[in-house]
């Protein structure tokens, strides 16, 4: 067919000469294959189709100089674009080194690579001798050049919640500047993922080229990924979410919502005229496409286990993600590597912790401890798990670090390769650029660093970098290493006229001349531009003053001209002496041999068991005095038999089985495990959604936070099963979660599965924001009359919601039918109203009681506790006949003015009266000693004992619907128990032992064993820090 | 002013205020009747007697006449019209001390117009607790109930706080109830910084200019407060002139005489180090108030005699990597350092209502360790030696006050029950706000069935 036209020739012309040219076995990269397959597509087309052709091909491949948007202002640059680096150790990838090779680039393009390339005859020779090409670094997260005002404004079209943002764009706010693309070349980066982070759905990023053009044209990709903040966003204004778990309540609806944008909009176009129009929303429209295409979304977190957390939603949503670490992902290496997602670790590797002086010390926690010694050797245990990591420079406080601590990672275990692919191919796949970017590879940009030396040598310099197939300069060719041993002939008049000279010293040179026993210490060394300035002191040589050296070095030789306190001018030289055997000058740290054990498990700090105890499969306690919390009563001198977790017998003079583990209980006392209905322990993240009146969608169970310590300190007062409740901020709060005090296993393993699930309502003055202070005076509620409205109100709502759907379900032909809005808030009280969520509510006051009561009973539900219900001793026989349980303080009471008639007889009026009682602590510190609560059952009101102390085991048990499995010690149940050395209501007493399922998490014999190890491994480490302190001071 | 307008006037007050003043009357006035000041001879016969000072009694007898014990033992010869009264089988001690507490500064801690414990700025020597004690607070009679019949009632807030009073928890008036004031100057030690993490950043910057500031202005008070005293001391001398009082220093004086102590509160080792150093420095008493880092410095306490009052055994572990048990084995290394010391509680304004709870405090150092007796010691005679006020009460001794409780047992049980109560010979009601809603409900439910 025809002849193409010349800007065509010209543009694929190089093609032909890489294939022609190159004497290494032809490759093509991506560009090329599609050239060649546009080539023969256009030889057999007509000529109306080949000039469409030429203009596509126009803008898919623009020549030097076209294709310009922007008119040219004075004179164009046509400097071809063809250069050839010879001599070069070339390092393509891990693992993968040409010793000596040629680097053709072509139009920014690596046209070939190899150890024998021809040169092409048009390219500009660059003579690499001695120096060492790698693959540009890709930052792959940086905020580098994005505006910081990039919040939305004004714009009703978009998502109602100031932190959902994923129209923003990085491009948008983007005005990289000089300064920003240096710092990050300077570092080794070639490429940057610019990334915004306002917010909790942040926008797009996109991925740039560090040329230092403007973003139009050093551009790689836009809409690189969308990017979620997993964390608290921070305002000065109280606004939705405050709460870690609201946070994730947010991205969970917004999931759910972008999801349904989709459809919603889908089923209308398809029938528009029989349905309500479903609004318009940029957000969510952005959010649906991105799901739809399976773009990529990031998760950023700023511990581990917001980086848990963060998984658990992308695999709830399937989304195709990649997280960005905290620098603690050594902590959850099993966790981490069974989901093999990809992860980006920044290099912020902690300061010391201050522990010169005991005093400061005693402050120091374990966990911060173990991070300074644990920090360095996170990308090595991710290394070996196989878990893909790439580095990020961001949260440096000092960037210049970076590389540094990249070499520091290597000293603590991680291959030089892993560094590598971390710095380049594995950031560059996780991109999906893995075809363009990571590795000095024919077809693929020209990226990559020139460097004097090894580049996980600290005194290597990166010289420069090519990007684009443009070169930049980074730093200057090093100065000569001066320090060491040399031999200096002075032309003195008359005196001394041979010396020795030692240099030394890491940052600053310091010398040292000396003649037999003379010895001068030199005043000033200073290098500079491979010219060498000394000043010498010249008292002892015989001249007043000060004697100025000055002199070219060159290797092995410095050469110059000296200048005595008179002005008289002479000449001198030095040659290099051997360096003697002591001399111990410029020694790069070895790596470390015996890479660090990661012996980390949750709990991650001090009295962490390190695996879960051991489950023993039999169980004989002997001859203890049994309070089973059941219809046996307290049973003295009796046995319990617990058999695989569960107890199988209790009585008298039991045998014990082969291979029981024995207790002897002789003069003890044994328990049911405890059980506090109302605890705020181990919540992350905030434990109210605070801001909005009504936030039934968040959930504790997202947030739970396993290493909180109050849970062992928990089951060292024999409690082991916590209700782990949402504050009282708001009339309708968050889901609770109840979790027994596995210690040592994760959120998940905490749970008791088979508890029916329950929500934290509130009434009184905390909802209506009594003691908020002045600022809050506006949010409905604001007496007690509108807590009820709005309780009623959403209780209709709900009812509404749950009609919606039953009406969308019972459709025969649901295509082109808007389906519901999911709403995950309504979804909770619609399980309230159908009996499968328990309402936990936070009261008081008698009227309050009463009014839920009454509002429950319209709606047809029964009210699971009220919690706290300090004048539930005023409407006992309404909570009775409702058949709600009450969770109770013992005494507390006069702390604010609705408890002024709180009495500590509360809870045995209420139990006299037929309501189920139990005592609560709310409190880490009271939930300790939980028995001695129960004990003041009996002092007001005289309780019987056994009674009372079902107010801390049974009671609750069945409050929490959990009572089939524990609260009272009977055949069948879960084996869940403490031992006291005492009666277990006296204050005299203490809790010895607490067993869960068979397995015994509290012992006070190995609690000391963990106390004098936490005592050990502090003194270790502190011994540690000192050590490295001072080794750096010597630096 | 006619009567008329008298009350028109306080009408208008009502409508103006609002509720809240209505609610407040409901709340000042306790119900209970102080006891009659002694008027004849009491025995308490035939029960077990703890003086907590020396060895226990069985079967003993307790007089007291006037207010003050005149006997304890086995056979007692009776004053004509004793009354007698049979303890047989109950135990008799001395009535408890509350060392830390705004009992009678605060009432609904939440509700600021009942709050009356801080007053405002930072150097203010010369507010004293004893002068805003209400008597009828409905916490008074609560406390009593469960044994504690004295309360060392401390102002709070800025630097210097003021001075402290013991207080009887019986009376019609601050001046009936107040036992002796002032007690101690209580002075806020300031946080001495280096909070790992935070070293080297702004905030701890910040905090350490303001700790060397509040340091400069503790020194600077007691400076000013001699200076003062010396010039008014020389006024008696010729030709100097007459200078004006400022009642901030006078307040000072007995504290700069060493007739009471500085009640210092301090939070952590460091805090204790640097306040120790001060005390010695400005030679005055002190009697530090802190939590259980107090473990790390018993050697200093020692050395310089400063007694503690440990601020509450029932507190979590200030630190992750502490022992869990850490607050409850304090009191336990406090007694083998030989270390003088009393256990309170926390003393928060929240905590005042909740005081009743202080022997709790006790029994868990002793489950924990401490020699029981010792614990009630720490509740009792060591308050008592520690605030100065031993002549009078702490223990059961011939010529100490008849401030004591009758029990069916430990008083360090949560289960016993103070069956009796008497506050320097005055028989004291034990019912309070909670027993008379208690008894209302009670009537509620009697009438349902």
């Amino acid at each position: 067919m025809g002849i193409p036209s010349a800007a065509v020739e010209k543009a694929w012309k190089p093609v032909a000469e890489l294939v022609e040219a190159s004497s290494v076995t032809p490759k093509f990269g991506p560009f090329d294959k599609l050239r060649v397959q546009i080539l023969r597509i256009f030889n057999s087309l007509g000529r109306v189709q080949s000039v469409l052709i030429v203009l596509l091909l126009l803008f898919l491949f623009p020549v030097p100089g076209s294709g310009q948007v922007r008119p040219v202002e004075g004179i164009r640059d046509n400097t071809p674009q063809i250069h050839a680096l010879i001599n070069g150790r070339i390092v393509q990838g891990p693992d993968r080194i040409i010793e000596k090779g040629v680097v053709v680039l072509r139009d920014g393009i690596i046209e070939a690579v190899g150890s024998k390339v021809e040169l092409p005859a048009d390219a500009r020779i660059w003579d690499y001798s001695g120096l060492t090409l790698y693959p540009g670094f890709i930052e792959s997260y940086s905020q580098a050049g994005l505006q910081k005002d990039a919040v939305k404004q004004g714009n009703d079209s978009v998502h109602w919640n100031q932190f959902v943002t994923p129209e923003n764009n990085a491009l948008k706010s983007l005005k990289i500047e000089t300064k920003d693309v240096e710092k990050l070349r300077g570092l080794g980066f070639t490429s940057v993922v610019v990334v915004p982070v306002d917010g909790v759905f942040c926008g797009s990023s996109a991925l740039l080229s560090l040329d230092g053009r403007s973003a139009k044209q050093s551009v790689l990709q836009t809409e690189v990924a969308q990017h979620i903040l997993f964390k608290r966003p921070q305002t000065k204004v109280r606004s939705y979410p405050n709460s870690q778990m609201g946070v994730i309540a947010l991205i969970r609806q917004t999931f759910l919502d972008a999801n349904w944008y989709g459809k919603a909009h889908a089923a209308y176009a398809e029938s528009p005229g029989v349905q309500k129009r479903p609004e318009i929303n940029l957000s969510l429209k952005i959010l649906a496409s991105a799901l739809q295409k399976k773009h990529a979304f990031t998760f950023k977190s700023d511990d581990d286990l917001n980086t848990l957390r963060s998984l658990k939603i992308i695999k709830e949503f399937g989304l195709s993600a990649w997280l960005i670490g905290s620098g603690h992902e050594y902590r959850q290496i099993s966790r981490l590597k069974n989901t093999q997602v990809s992860i980006i670790i920044p290099l912020n590797f902690p300061e010391p912790p201050p522990v010169e002086s005991p005093e400061d010390a005693i402050k120091v926690s374990q966990q911060q401890l173990n991070h300074w010694d644990a920090a360095p050797a996170n990308a090595y245990h991710l290394h070996k798990a196989g878990i893909p990591f790439a580095f990020t420079s961001a949260e440096l406080k000092n960037p210049a670090d970076f590389r540094k601590n990249v070499i520091k990672t290597i000293q603590h275990g991680l291959p030089q390769n892993a560094a590598l692919a971390a710095l380049t191919m594995v950031p560059a796949t996780i991109l999906g650029m893995d075809e363009k970017l990571g590795s000095i590879d024919e077809g693929k940009l020209a990226h990559f660093l020139v460097t004097d030396g090894d580049i996980f040598k600290t005194k290597t310099a990166i010289l420069s970098a090519w990007i684009d197939g443009n070169h930049f300069q980074i730093s200057r060719k090093p100065e000569i290493d001066v320090r060491g041993n040399w031999a200096v002939e002075f032309a003195f008049p008359e005196k001394i006229n041979s010396m020795k000279l030692k240099l030394s010293g890491e940052k600053k040179v310091t010398g040292v001349l000396t003649h037999d026993s003379l010895k001068i210490k030199l005043k000033k060394v200073v290098l500079d531009y491979q010219r060498l300035m000394m000043l010498v002191p010249g008292d002892s040589l015989g001249y007043q003053g000060i004697i100025r050296l000055s002199g070219k070095v060159e290797p092995g030789k410095l050469a110059g001209r000296g200048s005595l306190p008179d002005g008289q001018s002479f000449a001198w030289s030095a040659s290099r002496q051997p360096e003697s055997n002591t001399d111990t000058v410029n020694v790069e740290k070895k790596p470390n041999t015996s890479p660090p054990k990661n012996n980390l498990q949750i709990p991650i700090d001090a009295y962490s068991y390190h695996s879960t105890p051991e489950k023993m499969a039999v169980i004989h306690i002997k001859k203890g005095t049994i309070w089973t919390s059941g219809p046996q009563g307290i049973l003295q001198n009796a046995d319990v038999l617990i058999i695989d977790g569960k107890i199988s017998r209790i009585g008298e003079n039991l045998k014990t089985p082969a291979g029981a583990h024995v207790i002897d209980a002789t003069g003890k006392h044994v328990t049911p495990g405890l059980i506090d209905a109302h605890s705020h322990a181990g919540i992350s993240g905030g434990v109210n959604e605070g801001t909005q009146a009504v936030t039934a969608e968040v959930r504790i169970a997202d947030v739970i936070n396993p290493n909180d310590i109050a849970f062992y300190r928990q089951l060292a007062g024999g409690v082991t099963v916590i209700n782990q409740l949402h504050g009282s901020a708001n009339p309708i709060g968050g889901q609770n979660s109840v979790i027994k005090l596995r210690w040592g296993s994760d959120a998940d393993g905490l749970r008791i599965k088979d508890a029916i699930e329950g929500i934290k309502f509130a009434l009184g003055e905390n909802v209506k924001q009594s003691n908020w202070g002045d600022k809050f005076t506006t949010r409905y509620p604001q007496t007690r009359m509108g807590v009820e409205q709005l309780i009623f109100d959403r209780f209709k709502a709900a009812q509404d919601y749950d009609l919606e759907w039953k009406t969308y379900n019972a459709l025969i032909k649901k295509p082109g039918v808007i389906p519901p809005r999911r709403d995950l808030e309504l979804d909770a009280l619609v399980e309230i109203l159908n009996g499968r969520r328990l309402v936990h509510s936070h009261s008081y006051r008698q009227d309050e009681i009463l009014m839920l009561l009454r509002v429950a009973e319209y709606f047809g539900f029964t009210i699971g506790t009220f919690q706290h219900v300090l004048e539930g001793y005023k409407v006992a026989e309404a909570m009775a006949k409702h058949g709600a349980g009450a969770s109770t303080f013992s005494d507390w009471w006069a702390y604010k003015f609705e408890v002024i008639d709180a009495i500590p007889f509360n809870g045995a009026i209420m139990h006299n009266a037929g309501v189920n009682v139990s005592f609560n602590s709310d409190s880490n510190e009271l939930s300790r000693r939980m028995n001695l609560e129960a004990a003041k059952a009996v002092k007001y009101g005289g309780v019987s004992e056994t009674d009372a102390l079902n107010f801390v085991t049974i009671n609750p048990a069945r409050q929490l619907r959990i009572a089939h499995r524990v609260g009272s010690l009977e055949k069948g149940k879960d084996g869940d128990f403490a031992v006291w050395s005492g009666h277990p209501l006296s204050t005299l007493s203490h809790c010895e032992q607490t067993w869960i399922e068979g397995r015994k998490f509290f012992d006070t014999a190995k609690d000391r064993e963990m106390q004098a190890a936490v005592k050990k491994e502090r003194a270790r480490l502190i011994q540690k820090i000192l050590a490295a302190d001072i080794e750096k001071a010597k630096n | 002013m006619d009567r008329f307008t008298n009350i028109k006037c306080m009408l208008i007050l009502l409508c103006v205020s609002g509720l809240s003043l209505i609610f407040q009357n409901n709340l000042v006035a306790s119900d209970e009747v102080p006891g009659k000041k002694q008027k004849h001879p009491i025995a308490l016969v035939g029960g077990t007697i703890h003086p907590v000072s020396g060895e226990t009694i069985e079967n003993g007898t307790l007089l007291f006449v006037d207010g003050k014990i005149t006997a304890i033992g086995a056979s007692i010869v009776f004053p004509d019209s004793t009354e007698k009264i049979d303890v047989a089988g109950k135990h008799l001690y001395p009535g408890l001390i509350a060392a830390n507490t705004r009992l009678g500064l605060v009432e609904v801690a939440a509700v600021r117009s009942t709050r009356d414990y801080a007053e405002v700025g930072e150097i203010k020597p010369n507010v004293r607790a004893e002068s805003a004690i209400n008597p009828d607070s409905e916490l008074l009679p609560v406390t009593r109930a469960n044994g504690i019949t004295l309360a060392h009632t401390i102002p709070m807030g800025g630097l210097i706080s003021g001075t402290s009073a013991v207080i009887e928890l019986d009376g019609w008036t601050w001046e009936d109830l107040t036992l002796r004031g002032p007690i101690g100057l209580y002075v806020n030690w300031p946080n001495m910084g280096s909070n790992p993490g935070a070293a080297g950043s702004k905030k701890e910057k910040e905090l350490l200019k303001k700790r060397d500031a509040d340091i400069l202005k503790i020194r600077t008070a007691f400076a000013q407060a001699r200076a003062y005293l010396k010039a008014k001391d020389a006024e008696a001398g010729e030709k100097v002139p007459y200078h004006q009082t400022d009642i901030r220093w006078e307040a000072m004086a007995p504290v700069l005489n060493k007739e009471i102590p500085v009640l210092l509160r301090v939070s952590g080792l460091k805090e204790i180090q640097a306040a120790v150093d001060w005390a010695v420095s400005e030679d005055v008493y002190a009697v530090l108030m802190t939590g259980p880092d107090v473990r790390f410095a018993t050697e200093l306490l020692k050395e310089k005699n400063i007694p503690v009052i440990y601020m509450g055994t029932l507190t979590l572990p200030s630190r992750r990597w502490e022992p869990y048990d850490t607050p409850f084995t304090v009191p336990l290394e406090l007694h083998r350092a030989g270390v003088k010391f009393c256990i309170s509680g926390p003393g928060s304004p929240f905590d005042a209502a909740h005081e009743r709870n202080l022997p709790y405090q006790a029994a868990m150092a002793a489950a924990f360790g401490l020699p029981k007796e010792e614990a009630l010691k720490s509740l009792t005679l060591y308050p008592a030696q520690i605030l100065g006020i031993a002549d009078r009460v702490g223990s059961l001794e011939i010529g100490k006050d008849a401030t004591l409780i009758v029990t069916d047992g430990d008083p360090l049980e949560i289960r016993t029950q103070v069956e009796r109560e008497f506050i320097r010979g005055r028989k004291v009601q034990l019912s309070n706000r909670h027993t008379r809603l208690n008894e209302k409900y009670k009537t509620k439910y009697a009438r349902m069935k």
